[in-house]
């Protein structure tokens, strides 16, 4: 139970959900990264209008629980979080949205390397 | 989830309203609700990433309908249950007493 | 979402929220002494008096400011300033070239120890939709026009990384102290919606 007198220490020490873990990011500042098309019937911080959306890495802001398995009781699955820079063309299509760059926090398993094929390979029969 | 919290880029809502010299708090539930989230996440029965998702599991339009701090009762109210802390009949009983009481 | 329309009457809501309360209470799993605190807490001193000190520190002092843009939980830590929904903050800096916006577009994250608790028209789905799509006409509801040359970038904090606006230091302040200068620094400015000017006064919420 939290009591009254621990609520100031509480609340000045917060809850920070970064890990320090040594986990090599996969990507690099600079990196240009599609987003995956992820559509789980469970939690995630991955919003629709950013999904399968080409982006660039901007920065890594480190090794953070992972929203999506933390919320269904499968783990905190710690991993880089990066703040990914989206065009609002890319976002929304035509110009005329009124402009604007969308910044947004992604994590490692919501991003994948651009240069992968957007479509699957092709099966020789 | 692709629920309807997932509002960036949605249209349809209108202009943004502004409360003027707007409080911190409408209402003293709010303030208790303000409180007992935090009280109840040091319960380590539940983590914010779980209490977020409640949220979103409330249904498109009680969602819309709802408040900001009513959303946060939602939650509170569901993990409480699922989790076994409280249960529903108690809680309906607890209402029904502080029912009796109320003017 | 309208905070006028509630699906249950106020008084069910009251009412739940009070049995809440008194059940946890009653099976020693909450302090209700801790509930007033916490309240008290948010409701009377962490507010937007906070980032106006930090803002009006990196105005005065460059080298504060540098440390505040490469590292924001720090250098605002350095003022006493830290906590709940704050222990990762990132402060973005406007420019005569870049204006920056925050939103929450899936709830309503933003950094509680520099600015106290969002206002409803933030967690509100006007805003948070259209923030990310269309922040020209968001800004212009709350009377700011950019140049078409700035460049609006938009921050939607899907993560824990908490984030705050360095808004540009007016002209004709050159003369004023470090506390006059956070007397004009609004909470608006430090969320993005709005510029800090000469006639902005931190005492408005606005």
């Amino acid at each position: 139970m939290l009591k009254a007198e621990f609520v100031e220490e509480a609340v000045k020490h917060g809850g920070s959900t970064k890990r320090e873990k040594r986990i090599k990011p996969k990507f690099k500042t600079g990196q240009k990264v599609r987003t995956r098309n992820l559509n789980p019937i469970g939690h995630t911080r991955l919003p629709r209008y950013v999904r399968g959306k080409l982006g660039v890495i901007h920065h890594d802001h480190g090794i953070f629980v992972f929203p999506d398995t933390n919320a269904s009781g499968l783990g905190e699955k710690p991993q880089h979080v990066y703040s990914v820079r989206f065009e609002a063309k890319e976002l929304w299509g035509a110009p005329g949205t009124g402009g604007g760059v969308i910044y947004i926090d992604l994590w490692d398993d919501y991003l994948e390397p651009a240069l992968k094929r957007a479509k699957p390979k092709r099966v020789r029969k | 989830m692709n629920g309807i919290h997932d509002l960036g880029g949605m249209h349809g809502f209108g202009p943004v309203v502004r409360e003027k010299d707007e409080p911190v708090f409408h209402a003293d539930w709010e303030r208790r609700v303000f409180g007992l989230l935090t009280a109840t996440l040091a319960l380590r029965k539940w983590n914010i990433d779980e209490f977020r998702h409640a949220i979103e599991r409330m249904g498109a339009a009680h969602y819309l309908e709802s408040s900001y701090y009513e959303h946060w009762l939602h939650a509170i109210e569901t993990l409480l249950i699922e989790k076994g802390v409280i249960s529903r009949t108690e809680l309906d009983a607890k209402i029904a007493e502080l029912g009796k009481q109320e003017p | 979402m309208s905070k006028d329309h509630h699906n249950a009457p106020e008084s069910d809501v009251a009412l739940r929220v009070k049995a809440i309360e008194a059940l946890l209470t009653e099976k020693g799993l909450v302090d209700p002494l801790a509930l007033d605190k916490l309240v008290d807490t948010y409701e009377n001193k962490v507010g937007p008096k906070n980032g106006a000190r930090v803002v009006a520190r990196a105005w005065v002092d460059p080298a504060y400011k540098k440390r505040l843009l490469s590292n924001g939980t720090a250098a605002i830590a350095e003022l006493g300033i830290s906590g709940m929904q704050g222990e990762d903050m990132v402060v973005v800096e406007n420019t005569p070239k870049v204006h920056n916006l925050i939103v929450c577009t899936l709830c309503s994250c933003y950094p509680w120890p520099t600015l106290g608790l969002p206002p409803v028209w933030y967690k509100s789905a006007p805003f948070r939709s259209r923030a990310v799509s269309d922040p020209r006409s968001v800004l212009k509801e709350f009377g700011l026009e950019l140049d078409p040359k700035v460049e609006i970038r938009v921050w939607d904090s899907s993560a824990e990384v908490r984030y705050m606006v360095l808004p540009e230091r007016p002209k004709g302040t050159e003369n004023m102290s470090e506390p006059e200068l956070a007397g004009l620094v609004t909470r608006d400015s430090m969320i993005g919606v709005t510029n800090v000017t000469l006639n902005s006064n931190s005492g408005s919420k606005a």
